[in-house]
């Protein structure tokens, strides 16, 4: 009799978990997903599908940069090797005129107001 | 009455705030658009939508090797530099001053990468056959976006030139007290 009336209790307990379990498991993934689109993170993910294509050029490996030491004495010598190292990468970065150009502009994409027929005539 | 009147007035002013607002929101999304650009807009829908689909995801590439280029710079070399100076208690204040600069524009960068990026995708994800004029709106909108970032790249690289002079500042100065030691 009295095992009769544990039986539904217990799959209600059951139910009861089952469904708490999916709940939480939903508010987390929200809670996630909120944090990986606001943190920025999703920008930098190439692991998403529209990144197919670019997704093997990204730098992995920067060997040729340096970590300079945080510790040890200063001397006119170590002043000059951070500065020449320095310099490389400072070097490197001005090489590149990043989100340069106008890609959006109306004229780059086609969409301006002016028809090229009639400015060649 | 009274209550009657204030809820009246009330009203009227509820109904005048929402014609603004409402006004203001038309205005901001209006756009001139001739019917030319509609039609370009309307028969290149593909081809604009693959050129800026390339764009999205060549940006994110040099967003990605960039950044991580900058962030190099700052933790790599300059964060370390400074902490050795500190380390050895030599004075470098300018020093400072330039890293704090650089630290704040690459805050800036990042943020305003992100925001680029989410307005470039709302621009890919407005129907441009079937809304043309909200596709040109949030392409403008992206592309003041992306200029914003170039801006960014510019003033970084301002402040690596700053950070390098203050560099050579800071030889010049170690060298002469150096010397007057010597002496």
């Amino acid at each position: 009799m009295s095992q009769a009336k544990k039986t539904p209790s217990g799959r209600n307990n059951f139910l009861v978990m089952i469904s708490g379990a999916v709940v939480i498991t939903g508010l987390l993934v929200v809670v996630s997903m909120s944090m990986y689109s606001s943190s920025g993170a999703a920008q930098l993910d190439l692991s998403r599908p529209g990144y197919v294509s670019v997704r093997d050029k990204a730098v992995k490996n920067d060997s040729d940069f340096q970590t300079f030491s945080s510790s040890g004495e200063i001397n006119e010598k170590i002043i000059s090797e951070f500065k020449i190292s320095f310099a490389k990468q400072a070097l490197k970065v001005k090489l590149v005129d990043a989100f340069g150009g106008d890609p959006l502009s109306p004229v780059s994409l086609g969409i301006d107001a002016v028809d090229p027929i009639e400015t060649t005539q | 009455m009274t209550i009657h009147k204030k809820t009246i007035g009330f009203s009227l002013i509820i109904a005048v705030c929402l014609a603004g607002a409402s006004f203001l929101s038309v205005s901001a999304q209006n756009t001139s658009i001739t019917a030319q650009q509609t039609e370009k807009i309307h028969s290149n829908c593909t081809s604009l939508k693959n050129t800026l689909n390339q764009l999205h995801s060549s940006d994110a590439l040099l967003r990605v090797n960039m950044g991580q280029t900058y962030e190099s710079v700052l933790t790599k070399l300059i964060d370390r530099f400074n902490s050795r100076l500190s380390n050895n208690k030599i004075n470098n204040d300018n020093l400072k001053s330039a890293t704090s600069e650089y630290n704040t524009a690459l805050d800036v960068f990042r943020l305003d990468y992100k925001t680029y990026e989410e307005r470039l995708s709302d621009a890919l994800n407005t129907d441009c056959s079937e809304q043309p004029a909200a596709f040109y709106d949030a392409v403008a909108i992206a592309r003041g976006e992306r200029i914003r970032v170039h801006a960014d790249v510019v003033r970084l690289d301002q402040l690596i030139d700053k950070y390098q002079q203050s560099l050579d500042q800071f030889e010049k100065d170690y060298r002469s007290v150096v010397q007057g030691l010597k002496k």
